[in-house]
């Protein structure tokens, strides 16, 4: 694609993300819009720790987790506003995942992936049984609604689901810039060398445990970011959310994009969550096919879906790295 | 409270040994197909359903039904093997984990529609049966699944060291391409270590459904819990294995009984992150896979 197509394209999406609630004015629809932003937000946010770095996480919804509750905890106990509180979520899941990441991340392939799964678990059963912190299984309910300013008129309280889209969409922007710009700058090089084969990545002096801590602390603490999101938009959490099953659905969404490109976190998560929404339907059915679904894509089309895009168009631009 | 001790001490060797049948399965898979089957959990519970299915539906006793249910499996993991992981020999591996995700929900969710979640229990005949000595106390059926996992274990360490097939897959498990150069048919091999698995696991999960409860859901804790015995054991041998799940079950038992209960599931994590720091190769050493 020439560098004018890249613009007229990238100027659709942004009108048509732009308008989406102005087409889809329900408040089902807008849910299940904001609900894409928060995931992509975590798909990207894994997509640097997996696509990138090449690391095998299943903790994700850990992150996630700790995020939603310290940012909502330090809302309800100290009343501070989520502007505040969403930074907190951020960095109690950031210190978190970097100090799992010192701790796990000599590992590599099948054990670090099955260690961090098991870190998922840890993180629920103490979300289960803190119940002095956490409420154990009850959750916290209440959890307040993040607020401007009130001068700013009726926009100020984010009680429509439309301020909140507007809201979500702004952070997942600067969340993917933020990742465009590490990915095309020394360090994005050196994590996907790290990627591609590590040990080639230690000869040439990259300290890879430092970049591996780097992009796991990064993934944490945007994934915990997501989660203040999650939890001042539902406004009640409990351990349910945040179990396995979810940073799996993540790490599906990533892979189901397409892990090596910045837009295919984007794209899968956009996909994965309009698209169960279908098959609401099915009823009981839903996750039987669901799990057909996911062993077919991986059979046939393990690139995912922007890889395989490329692939498609990669013959007309033989010579530009993508 | 001594004997209190030994009693969890009891208990929690014999939920060791069945977390070693399942552990030995994707020991197994893991190493000879490099594969982390997160469905092994579901082989589980499909083959503690066979026992119950076979023992209700044709009557049979409980011990031919488990024997009969394993059979039952070796065939199911035969087929499993060859439709669902057969295309992506050889692919990155996390798409065989991703691909074991989607055969896990789908078994279970399955199983869910098929069987309905209500849990049900395997009537043995065993449970009745009350043995005692020096003051500890145990039913036959859960001394059981104690020598079921001696036995299956004893006889895989046997095949495995000494069959031509059981040194085959060694032989695979080391370098897959040198192995089929010398004429090994290696997805013969494929086949046979899915089988193998299978029927341990089967194994387990009808000793597990006869002295707790059956239920669609309950392989997924119990593979978790089996990657951990696997990582612990360090890859090298069966011996590692039964070390490490015995370790496990020793774990969880004592610390449930005298730490806290609530937090038993933390347990193998925590134990998990002190072998890092201190035996990164794993507690029996070995090689590192």
């Amino acid at each position: 694609m020439s560098r004018g197509g890249r613009w007229i394209v990238g100027l659709g999406v942004a009108t048509a993300l732009l308008c989406l609630p102005a087409l889809f004015s329900l408040d089902y629809y807008l849910h299940i819009f904001v609900m894409a932003g928060i995931h992509a937000m975590l798909a990207i946010s894994l997509g640097v720790i997996i696509g990138f770095t090449g690391q095998v996480s299943l903790c994700h919804a850990a992150f996630y987790g700790v995020g939603a509750y310290a940012s909502a905890l330090v809302s309800l106990n100290f009343g501070l506003s989520f502007w505040f509180s969403m930074w907190v979520g951020g960095l109690t899941a950031g210190v978190l995942s970097y100090a799992l990441g010192r701790l796990v991340l000599r590992l590599t392939g099948h054990f670090l992936a099955i260690t961090t799964a098991f870190f998922g678990v840890l993180v629920t059963v103490v979300l289960n049984n803190w119940v002095p912190l956490t409420k154990g299984p009850m959750g916290i309910p209440g959890i307040p609604l993040p607020r401007l300013p009130a001068f700013l008129g009726p926009l100020a309280a984010f009680e429509s689901r439309v301020a909140y889209y507007y809201l979500v969409l702004v952070f997942v922007l600067g969340v993917a810039f933020l990742v465009y710009r590490i990915v095309g700058s020394r360090l994005g090089r050196a994590l996907i060398a790290i990627r591609e084969n590590e040990e080639l990545a230690q000869s040439v002096g990259i300290d890879t445990m430092r970049y591996k801590v780097f992009a796991f602390t990064l993934g944490g603490g945007l994934a915990g970011i997501a989660g203040a999101f999650y939890a001042h938009y539902i406004l009640f959490i409990s351990p349910v959310t945040f179990t396995i099953g979810e940073s799996i659905n993540i790490l599906v969404m990533v892979i189901f994009g397409g892990m090596t490109t910045l837009a295919g976190p984007i794209v899968g998560a956009a996909i994965l969550t309009i698209l169960p929404e279908f098959l609401r339907m099915a009823g009981a059915l839903r996750l039987v096919i669901y799990g057909l679904a996911l062993m077919a894509f991986i059979v046939w089309m393990p690139q995912g879906i922007v890889g395989a895009v490329r692939a498609l168009t990669v013959r007309e631009r033989p010579d530009t790295p993508g | 409270m001594i004997t209190v001790f030994f009693q969890q001490a009891l208990n929690g060797i014999i939920l060791g040994s069945l977390y070693m049948l399942v552990a030995l399965g994707l020991f197994l898979i893991f190493g000879i197909l490099e594969v982390t089957n997160f469905a092994h959990g579901e082989f589980y519970m499909l083959g503690a359903f066979a026992t119950l299915f076979v023992m209700t539906g044709l009557g049979v006793p409980f011990l031919p039904a488990v024997v009969l249910a394993m059979l039952l499996m070796a065939a199911f993991g035969v087929l499993v093997e060859r439709v669902v992981f057969r295309p992506i020999v050889g692919k990155p591996l996390i798409n065989g984990m991703l691909l074991s995700f989607g055969l896990s929900t789908f078994l279970t969710n399955l199983a869910l529609l098929l069987f309905t979640p209500d849990p049900r229990k395997i009537e043995s005949a065993f449970a009745q049966v009350h043995l005692r000595f020096l003051g500890l106390h145990v039913t036959l059926e859960r001394l059981l699944a104690l020598v079921v996992g001696a036995a299956l274990a004893g006889f895989l360490a046997y095949f495995i060291q000494h069959t031509k097939t059981g040194k085959a897959m060694r032989a695979v498990a080391q370098d897959r391409i040198a192995a089929q150069m010398a004429g090994i048919p290696v997805f013969r091999i494929y086949a046979v270590t899915f089988a193998i698995g299978s029927m341990l696991a089967s194994a387990a999960g009808s000793m597990v459904g006869a002295i707790f409860l059956v239920s669609p859901d309950m392989g997924w804790t119990v593979v978790l819990k089996a990657f951990i015995v696997v990582i612990l054991g360090g890859m090298g041998n069966i011996g590692g294995i039964v070390f490490a799940s015995l370790f496990i079950g020793l774990v969880e038992s004592l610390g449930g009984g005298f730490v806290s209960y609530a937090y038993k599931d933390a347990y193998p994590f925590l134990l998990l992150v002190l072998a890092f720091l201190l035996r990164p190769e794993g507690l029996m050493g070995g090689r590192k896979a």
